[in-house]
């Protein structure tokens, strides 16, 4: 089976810059696979996002070594508005997602298979499924505007999901959210896991991480610092000390239990009851 | 947040369903008229024929404060220029001590005030009746480019977030002590420390939208199917042509000598 997600011995850096923000990754994220990136500040999350997704090439311009396979197909060789076909990204901000030309929560989310020159019909009942998908059916006549943060940041993925990718890239789509909006978020997201379709999620939010992720990679100044289970990594000293790790972790860790320790709630809740 | 420039007011009048060109084209003829028409009267009955145009499409009541708070001001300013000052007074029409209002200064004053309201109640009748993205779609339709079409669509909802966003940074900068009222060398201070996050911000964002619209495949070289069915129908087609060959007959009839 082809990988969502191939990166071999990739290096990146920015123009008219000399460091390298990724320097070296190996990856191959297979499909259905939920993957967690986390790391500190400029440890190249947002990076790993943009190479995947083609922007660090052709809208930053900056220097790519290595390759990246996307679905099957070297990133240099389609542009970013061809591989949206079949792979959709996320972006931190809500607000600048919204293509501003629409007036309405449904016509928002036609907006991008209307671009792939999909039939009206087609475009219609993908619409409404992505919206049942999202939870916002029933703010379909809406105005865009009109929604809450959380809200906004469900209808951008509407819009992604309404394209049907096959791979999603999401790029820390909670950080502007309240805990309201990013627990509707994240509800959605599982899912679409459960539809089997590929998630990369850079994430700063640990405990989620450790909750949702079939697998987490901690990166730490553009390099993988640690690849495996939530568990796996997030009990790395290394990741522990550089990158953090949920609050469980600390919690059982200061009460003196032995490692390795708990990186979810009912995990925690087994742990400190034994 | 706000939701955008747009003044369209929801409605199901004939003027409401009528195609974005036809409302479009009776805009601009009427503002030609109003402007080429020789005399008051013929400036009058253009008038009277879009105040009830906007009846019909019920928007007068919305209408009628903002063409008051727009014309108001401008009828006062040219009747007082032009009463007391224009070159061809001859007829005092009403003497004020040492001054005196002059009856062709008025007439001047009140022939410009008329055009000025075709021109506004003109284009509030279209801006009132016709969706931004209707008119978009419309022309997009007609072959303008999909690009295009985006910028004029969005604008109308980008302008009044960026206005926000400014507000904001205002708001921000003043929080930390930065006096932005007061004396225009005082608010010509501020200026500079409100806009370089205005303008940096602006840029993020304007970055972050372009490559949103790319990742929704924004471009692809596509057939794109219409979003919308406008529909034009033969008589609407009909009138658009009778509308524009009335403004070849306004221009005749001005230079033929009618009053």
């Amino acid at each position: 089976m082809t990988a969502a997600l191939t990166m071999r011995g990739v290096r990146y850096r920015y123009p008219d810059t000399t460091d390298y923000v990724l320097d070296g990754i190996d990856i191959v994220v297979q499909p259905g696979e939920w993957l967690g990136v986390v790391g500190a500040t400029n440890a190249g999350k947002s990076t790993f996002c943009y190479a995947a997704m083609g922007l660090a090439t052709e809208f930053f311009h900056g220097r790519l070594i290595g390759e990246i396979e996307v679905l099957g197909t070297e990133v240099r060789r389609q542009t970013v508005i061809e591989r949206s076909t079949r792979v959709g990204m996320l972006f931190q901000n809500p607000f600048t997602q919204v293509s501003g030309a629409r007036e309405r929560v449904d016509d928002e989310v036609a907006f991008g298979p209307e671009n792939h020159g999909l039939e009206p019909a087609l475009v219609k009942a993908r619409v409404a499924e992505a919206l049942q998908q999202v939870g916002l059916s029933e703010l379909r006549d809406r105005h865009p505007l009109d929604l809450s943060g959380g809200q906004l940041q469900r209808l951008a993925l509407a819009s992604l999901l309404a394209m049907h990718p096959e791979l999603l890239l999401l790029d820390e789509p909670t950080s502007q959210l309240d805990p309201g909006g990013t627990k509707e978020l994240f509800e959605a997201l599982s899912r679409l896991h459960a539809a089997g379709v590929t998630i990369v999620m850079v994430e700063q939010k640990l405990e989620a991480v450790a909750e949702l992720c079939d697998r987490v990679v901690a990166l730490a100044q553009g390099r993988i610092l640690a690849d495996g289970t939530p568990a796996r990594v997030f009990n790395d000293a290394a990741v522990q000390q550089q990158v953090g790790a949920p609050i469980y972790v600390r919690l059982a860790e200061s009460v003196g239990l032995p490692s390795p320790w708990p990186t979810t709630f009912e995990t925690a809740v087994r742990a400190f009851n034994a | 947040m706000p939701r955008g420039l747009s003044i369209y007011a929801e409605g199901n009048s004939a003027l409401h369903r009528a195609h974005p060109f036809t409302k479009g084209t009776l805009t601009l003829v009427a503002i030609a008229i109003g402007f080429i028409a020789p005399s008051l009267a013929w400036v009058i009955a253009v008038a009277v024929i879009l105040l009830g145009l906007l009846t019909l499409a019920d928007v007068i009541r919305r209408f009628v404060p903002v063409a008051l708070g727009i014309l108001l001001p401008i009828t006062l300013l040219l009747l007082i220029v032009q009463g007391f000052a224009n070159p061809a007074n001859r007829t005092v029409f009403f003497p004020l001590g040492p001054l005196s209002l002059y009856r062709e200064g008025l007439a001047v004053a009140l022939l410009a005030a008329a055009r000025i309201f075709c021109l506004i109640s003109a284009t509030f009748l279209l801006s009132f009746t016709t969706r931004p993205a209707d008119l978009a779609e419309a022309m997009m339709q007609r072959g303008l480019s999909p690009r295009f079409g985006y910028v004029v669509q969005s604008a109308l909802q980008i302008i009044p977030q960026s206005l926000e966003s400014a507000a904001r940074i205002r708001d921000a900068q003043r929080a930390r002590g930065l006096e932005t009222e007061g004396s225009l060398l005082l608010r010509a201070r501020a200026y500079l420390p409100l806009l370089l996050p205005l303008v940096l911000s602006s840029l993020v964002a304007t970055q972050e939208r372009a490559m949103a619209l790319e990742v929704r495949g924004f471009g692809l070289s596509v057939h794109r199917y219409r979003r919308v069915v406008l529909p034009d129908t033969g008589v609407q087609r009909a009138l658009r042509w009778f509308l524009v060959a009335l403004v070849p007959l306004a221009i005749g009839a001005r230079f033929a000598g009618w009053r």
